[in-house]
């Protein structure tokens, strides 16, 4: 605060100060972001919990008439094969590729970072970040050539032959997903790093601690928020990632990289059940959330503590 | 100080005098333990760069050699490529795309740095719900309101049109900018605002020629991150703006992937390339420009 | 045997030296303080010591053996730090075990020995809780008893006492002394407070911008410093540091100061004897300054005017301004003085210090 805040608060003791009145300013400075929050989220949304249980269509009778159907669509989802295995997908690619490679190779980055030698840690640093900059749809083509048959991936793992976006399609998408997201770990967790006091770490080196047990026993439990905060940013972000795979594979081949998103916009635009669609998007909204409730609920108590 | 900001670089590791003065944590590169461990610590980072750095190495090279392929071409030099994505329709896709970005960004920027101004210094009834419902909309994944918006469009007529479309991209960005205006606008004290009331300012010049200039840094940072937002934007724009003249950059890349039978990995490395240097660029001078870090939770005191 | 002998150790930075040849030798179970100003360059010797820095140049030997490539942790040496570092995600007692823990120690013999420490330190009541939750002052102590608990060859402690209060830190100055007594284990701490340094210290390494100044007992640093910046450093209130000439009456030498003249005798007259006009510093202790008795008594004196009195209780500081110096003294309590008025002080030349004024030497 400063002084003359502080001279305002003395002379404005905390009672009056919550009976300030509402500025007309208030209200119309608000407005262009309501209008656009509640017009382009906020309706959308209610309207999509509405949506997801009719039987809309994109196009023909239902396009125009459609009618509320209750559970019918729920009751489809549930015994709908592709719904399920594209959840298993999504799980997968969320943490193999998201929450598990990024944050490993990003903390393996920031770690190296630390004792690298200065040009060696711009120049990588530069370089990881250059391929998060780089946009989707770059990426997905890079990634596309780099495993077809006689791409450089091909070449390296001796399967010159194959397409391997064919032949191992999840494990080549996650790989470029990774290739594409390490570099947002890298960031949050070297500055993660940055907030662990130097003090508590040599104070563990003369307790005789090794590298590696200080790294588990002291700096990760002080990084545990940082990490928290890193791994919900990742899987809200990878949870609906679209473009990547769509761009590399459409959801194929026959629907083995369909995660909850690519299989949402085939049911949707590509067999017009836009219904349904939205039904599946309901459904990746609430994983999402329960995921969101979880990692907050490891970062309670930190949370607690920073009131 | 919850500042967020672009991805800027790694800090520094020269050796500098230590500081110690109380409190600081971490202020010193870690140096110290003995041994050749930089050495080796460099040679692994190198390494690890060095993969990253291959299918970058890929898409240059390929946009440089008239025959191209999937594997790594030959250094070579020509522009045919180049021309063959203009030829394809690079330039106006890229052209939609610098107008989808920049209204998105201006709509959005301006919409958050009123609305993050009004959260930080104004009293708003239910101020701390609204800042909740925020930060959850940040949260949301756009894919779910994907489907209702195009049913909306559909209905007002809407569709195929580049500005509502862009519109909706600044929507997108609009929860996230709200949220890192207000934090930034908190940290600066409101002397400034205060004295300029004093003197009989109006709101909105004060905000316009006091507030602004003072947290401009933070309305760059959120401009860029929602340009280079939209700048890639591929699913909004794909269901939203069916019109072949309005096919910004991203989709119209992967319309040239899909079309022919073949797919020339030439020309679309270089029409990636003409895709990503604008954004590249932007990167760059922001990243000099403000010097910052993500540092999210560092409140965990010890 | 855990001595500590650092043997021309000099540290550099980029272009900084902020450690110039520095010689020390600390006994086994000695308490050795280091103290100087900011900047003076005693951390980072600490930090050496500790194996977090490594010397440009010299040795530096904990038992005997030279430890320059020797890592922090194999060092077997427990250091307090100065914001004292304690892990923020254990508990106080998982802080003070972590060393235990780390070297696999049984589980009873932590138990106890934790206990042990906790009960000595006044922190047995405090086992459960994180640091987040203690004062300063408790956190001070869960520092103190880690290191303890390690059982080193030697103590370092960084400035353990700067962010605690005054009470506090008089407190645990005597406690420190009383843990010392109790454990006698080679000890090197380091403060920029003088007070400390004075009080704790069996021997005090003084040090200024890099190099060491003096290394002695406190009262010979006190009545003998070897330079002015010594002198000046080390008693409170500052010592009077007064311009003075050396003049040539004949054969003997006799120094001029505040329109005094005090000729000089015996050693520090043979040593002066070759000076003629050369421009010296004479340093007089505030205690030494006392006024004039009535009927002079052969000392040299001068007049003054007062400018300031702070009463202090036991003693009374009197600013006299004498010519263009300021004199600061100790008088008694009750001085019957006043600010204006005139007054006449005397000193006694035998106890006066002389220091040439180019290089700060003490020259008697």
């Amino acid at each position: 605060m400063t002084a003359l805040t502080r001279r305002h608060a003395a002379v404005a003791p905390a009672g009056i100060r919550e009976r300030q009145r509402l500025k007309a300013s208030t209200l119309a400075w608000l407005t262009p972001a309501s209008a656009l929050l509640i017009g382009l989220f906020l309706v959308p949304i209610g309207y999509a919990i509405y949506l997801g249980f009719t039987n809309l269509e994109l196009l023909g009778p239902t396009a125009q008439n459609y009618s509320f159907t209750g559970l019918a669509n729920v009751r489809r989802m549930i015994h709908d094969p592709v719904f399920w295995s594209s959840v298993k997908l999504t799980l997968i690619f969320v943490v193999g590729s998201g929450i598990i490679a990024q944050t490993i190779l990003g903390l393996a980055l920031a770690l190296l970072g630390q004792r690298a030698h200065v040009t060696v840690r711009a120049s990588v640093g530069s370089v990881v970040v250059l391929a998060w900059v780089l946009p989707e749809i770059a990426v997905a083509f890079i990634w596309y050539a780099f495993s077809q048959a006689g791409g450089t991936l091909s070449v390296l793992t001796g399967h010159s032959n194959s397409d391997l976006l064919s032949t191992a399609p999840l494990l080549i998408v996650s790989v470029a997903n990774t290739w594409r997201g390490t570099a947002f770990s890298m960031l949050v967790l070297s500055a993660g790093l940055r907030n662990v006091p130097q003090e508590a770490d040599e104070a563990a080196q003369l307790e005789g601690a090794s590298y590696w047990k200080r790294l588990l026993r002291v700096t990760l439990p002080i990084m545990r928020p940082t990490l928290m905060i890193n791994m919900l940013l990742i899987t809200l972000g990878t949870i609906s990632d679209f473009t990547l795979i769509f761009a590399m594979t459409q959801g194929g081949p026959g629907n083995q990289t369909a995660i909850l998103p690519v299989y949402m916009y085939i049911e949707a635009f590509q067999f017009n059940a836009l219904g349904y669609g939205t039904t599946i998007a309901l459904a990746l909204m609430l994983i999402g959330a329960l995921l969101s409730v979880f990692y907050i609920r490891q970062l309670r108590p930190e949370l607690r503590r920073a009131r | 100080m919850t500042s967020t900001s672009l991805p800027g670089q790694l800090p520094d590791a020269t050796d500098s005098p230590v500081d110690t003065r109380p409190g600081r944590p971490a202020a010193r590169r870690v140096r110290g333990e003995p041994g050749g461990h930089k050495i080796i610590v460099s040679v692994i980072m190198a390494v690890l760069g060095m993969a990253f750095l291959l299918p970058l190495v890929w898409l240059i090279l390929a946009a440089l050699n008239p025959h191209a392929t999937s594997g790594l071409s030959s250094p070579a030099f020509s522009l045919d490529n180049f021309r063959a994505a203009f030829q394809a329709g690079a330039g106006r896709a890229i052209a939609n795309s610098l107008y989808l970005a920049g209204v998105s960004t201006v709509v959005a920027t301006v919409v958050s740095t009123l609305a993050g101004y009004v959260l930080s210094r104004h009293y708003v009834p239910l101020k701390g719900l609204l800042l909740v419902g925020v930060i959850f909309l940040t949260g949301l994944p756009v894919t779910l309101l994907l489907i209702p918006i195009y049913q909306i469009f559909v209905k007002i007529n809407w569709l195929n049109s580049p500005f509502y479309t862009s519109l909706v991209l600044g929507a997108t960005s609009v929860p996230f900018a709200i949220w890192l205006l207000k934090n930034f606008i908190d940290q600066v004290p409101r002397d400034f605002e205060e004295a300029a009331a004093v003197e009989g300012s109006g709101q909105f010049q004060i905000l316009l020629r006091v507030v602004v200039p003072l947290i401009m840094p933070g309305i760059l940072v959120s401009a860029i991150l929602t340009f280079i937002n939209s700048w890639g934007a591929f699913l909004i724009p794909l269901v939203l703006d069916s019109s072949p003249g309005d096919t910004p950059g991203a989709v119209g890349i992967y319309e040239f992937i899909t079309a022919n039978g073949q797919v020339q990995f030439g020309p679309l490395a270089a029409y990636g390339i003409l895709f990503s240097v604008p954004v590249i660029i932007m990167y760059i001078i922001s990243s000099r420009w403000l010097s910052g870090s993500f540092s999210f939770a560092g409140g965990v005191k010890g | 045997m855990a001595t500590i002998s650092l043997e021309g150790v000099t540290k550099s930075f980029k272009g900084k030296t902020a450690v110039q040849d520095v010689d020390l030798e600390v006994a086994d179970g000695q308490f050795m303080i280091i103290v100087g100003p900011s900047g003076c360059g005693k951390t980072t010797t600490l930090r050496m010591l500790a194996g977090f820095e490594k010397p440009t140049q010299g040795q530096v030997r904990i038992g005997g053996k030279v430890m320059n490539d020797v890592p922090p942790k194999d060092r077997d040496v427990a250091m307090v730090f100065q914001n004292y570092a304690l892990l923020p995600h254990l508990t106080v007692e998982k802080n003070l075990s972590f060393g235990m823990r780390i070297r696999r120690e049984p589980r009873k013999a932590i138990e106890r020995e934790v206990r042990a420490v906790a009960e000595m330190l006044g922190i047995a009541s405090l086992l459960g809780r994180k640091p987040a939750e203690l004062s300063g002052g408790e956190r001070q102590r869960v520092a103190l008893g880690r290191a303890l608990l390690r059982k080193p060859q030697a103590f370092l402690l960084d400035e353990p006492l700067s962010n605690l209060d005054a009470a506090l830190r008089a407190q645990m100055r005597f406690e420190l002394k009383r843990i010392h007594a109790q454990f006698p284990v080679t000890t090197v701490y380091v403060t920029h407070d003088q007070v400390e340094a004075m009080t704790m210290a069996d021997q005090i390494a003084l040090m200024n911008e890099g190099r060491l100044q003096q290394v002695a007992p406190p009262e010979r640093l006190y009545s003998e410093p070897s330079n002015a910046f010594v002198a000046g450093f080390i008693g409170s209130p500052k010592i009077n540091l007064v311009p003075a000439t050396v003049l040539r009456d004949g054969e003997q030498p006799v120094i001029s100061l505040l329109s005094c003249r005090v000729p000089v005798n015996g050693d520090l007259g043979s040593v002066l004897q070759r000076m003629d006009g050369d421009a010296v510093t004479i340093g007089l202790r505030p205690e030494e300054i006392q006024p004039c008795p009535a009927g002079s008594n052969g000392r040299p004196a001068f007049q003054g005017l007062v400018e300031l009195i702070e009463p202090l209780g036991s003693e009374t500081h009197v600013s006299v301004r004498v010519g263009e110096e300021i004199l600061i003294c100790r008088f008694p309590p009750r001085s019957g003085l006043e600010t204006g008025a005139t007054i006449n002080v005397q000193f006694d030349p035998q106890q006066m210090k002389v220091f040439d004024t180019a290089s700060g030497l003490r020259l008697g």
